[in-house]
């Protein structure tokens, strides 16, 4: 099997063994004071630790925590065995004439995890704050708003390509951010540095985000950007990424157009960049969370994904729901005549 | 340490069963009509977000049906060192999947093989990020 995980040793067994206590921060330690590969971090001239290249945040770890975990942040070797057995028989194969089997086979085209470098993390969820790892409740105002969305868009979900995800209309991408979230696959993205800015470049499914850290403000409130207004500064070395002014049609699991992000990347040793933030967001959640995704190093490069260059699937998911209403209708008025006979 | 090792490794494999694309195949294709053709490769739509395979496949009755094949994302595949030029015009493929809902002659290329039973696809795993293929351009 292909799985490739890279971690350095004495991390490893550091996180194998102390799993349960070992924080973020004694990893990085580990990593920095024990590896005997441990090297200065190499820095840009402007004397900046230096984040670029190509990194990958395809992980394993769920977002949220398993409720029956509680406030267990890591798995002891024992439990993750347990857990993994767990998993598997969560999604064994699908059965012919399922829905589910009507997709392709995802080894066939490299897709699967297993066949991607995945940064080792055996935290039981990417969220460390609140303590149960999971997405804080929401407001009632939030819920109301969602809600609102949903019922709005029921029935009308294939009405026209505006009516479809951002993602199927190639607008965003849940990688894109921020927060920048791992992806199911081609989870990869370009650092480059130069003086005053860092430019991230995602490769699902276009976009390069250009953050300023030359300390200015952001835009004026009356403008508005599907992945928000970056600023960034350094704290230390750890690069910091503030963003606000997004539009509401984002709606980071569900935020409004108030959500406000705070990033951290911080390069903890050749292999990764330790990347985490900080939603907040009064009008959505009931406090803001906090969450953690190691991002490792691949070779590059990565390839452009001109997304809606051969989006076939828009048009194909409105002619197929047209085929299904027109054969529903015709059902109807089969059903209407034969009512009529007798 | 190996032991230890192998159960992290263990958990890492754990979810790595992904099953979604970048729209809903459910809403694009039929789970009531399942395909299997056997057919000639005559060109290979290298796009994402999905890349399409057209196959000419031939009829009972000696008529030709032209197909069309959705697959993955070329740049997976590019990763795993395949090209757009590494499935030629004139293959003989067979795709197992499920054909479209408006009844165009379309389907999900859920499996796919060489005539003689071989997985396409199946080559050097070159992942890591990519390994940049040298293209043999005809």
């Amino acid at each position: 099997m292909a799985h490739r995980l890279h971690i350095n040793l004495s991390v490893f067994a550091l996180l194998c063994a102390g799993a349960s206590v070992a924080s973020a921060q004694d990893i990085a330690l580990a990593a920095k004071t024990e590896s005997p590969a441990a090297a200065p971090l190499p820095r840009t001239p402007d004397g900046h630790p230096d984040l670029q290249g190509y990194w990958t945040n395809t992980t394993v770890t769920p977002l949220e925590r398993p409720k029956d975990l509680g406030t267990k942040a890591f798995f002891t070797p024992e439990e993750a065995a347990a857990y993994e057995k767990k998993k598997l028989a969560d999604n064994g194969p699908t059965g012919p004439g399922t829905y589910a089997d009507v997709h392709y086979n995802m080894a066939q085209f490299g897709l699967e995890k297993s066949q991607s470098k995945v940064a080792a993390n055996i935290r039981t969820s990417l969220i460390t704050d609140p303590p149960d790892g999971r997405i804080p409740p929401m407001t009632p105002e939030a819920r109301e708003r969602n809600a609102a969305r949903i019922a709005k868009n029921k029935g009308h979900e294939f009405d026209s390509a505006e009516n479809r995800s951002l993602g199927e209309r190639c607008i965003l991408w849940p990688n894109e951010g921020p927060p920048m979230m791992p992806v199911g696959y081609n989870s990869n993205l370009q650092i480059v540095q130069g003086e005053g800015y860092v430019a991230v470049l995602q490769e699902m499914i276009h976009d390069a985000r250009v953050i300023p850290t030359d300390g200015r403000p952001h835009v004026a409130s009356n403008i508005r950007e599907w992945m928000g207004d970056s600023t960034g500064h350094w704290e230390g070395d750890t690069l910091v990424v503030d963003t606000t002014n997004f539009r509401p049609e984002t709606a980071f699991h569900g935020a409004s157009e108030n959500l406000h992000v705070v990033e951290r990347f911080r390069r903890v040793d050749a292999d990764t960049i330790l990347y985490s933030f900080t939603v907040d967001d009064p009008h959505t959640w009931t406090r803001p969370w906090s969450a953690e995704i190691p991002m490792t190093k691949i070779k590059g490069p990565i390839f452009e994904y001109a997304c809606h260059e051969g989006n076939y699937g828009m048009a194909n998911n409105l002619s197929g729901a047209r085929a299904e209403e027109k054969k529903e209708a015709e059902k109807k008025a089969q059903e209407l005549k034969q009512q009529e006979a007798k | 340490m190996m032991k230890l090792f192998g159960a992290c490794l263990v958990l890492a494999a754990a979810a790595a069963i992904p099953s979604w694309a970048h729209h809903s195949f459910a809403a694009e294709f039929d789970v009531t009509k399942p395909v299997k053709l056997e057919g000639t490769v005559t060109k290979m739509e290298w796009i994402n977000p999905h890349a399409w395979i057209h196959i000419d496949v031939k009829n009972a009755d000696g008529t030709v049906t032209s197909w069309m094949i959705e697959g993955g994302s070329p740049n997976a595949l590019l990763r795993r060192g395949f090209t757009k030029y590494s499935l030629q015009p004139g293959t003989k493929i067979v795709v197992e999947g499920y054909q479209a809902k408006d009844g165009a002659y379309r389907a999900n290329g859920r499996d796919l093989t060489f005539a003689d039973g071989k997985k396409l696809f199946i080559g050097t795993d070159a992942s890591e990020g990519g390994a940049v293929p040298k293209p043999t351009e005809k």
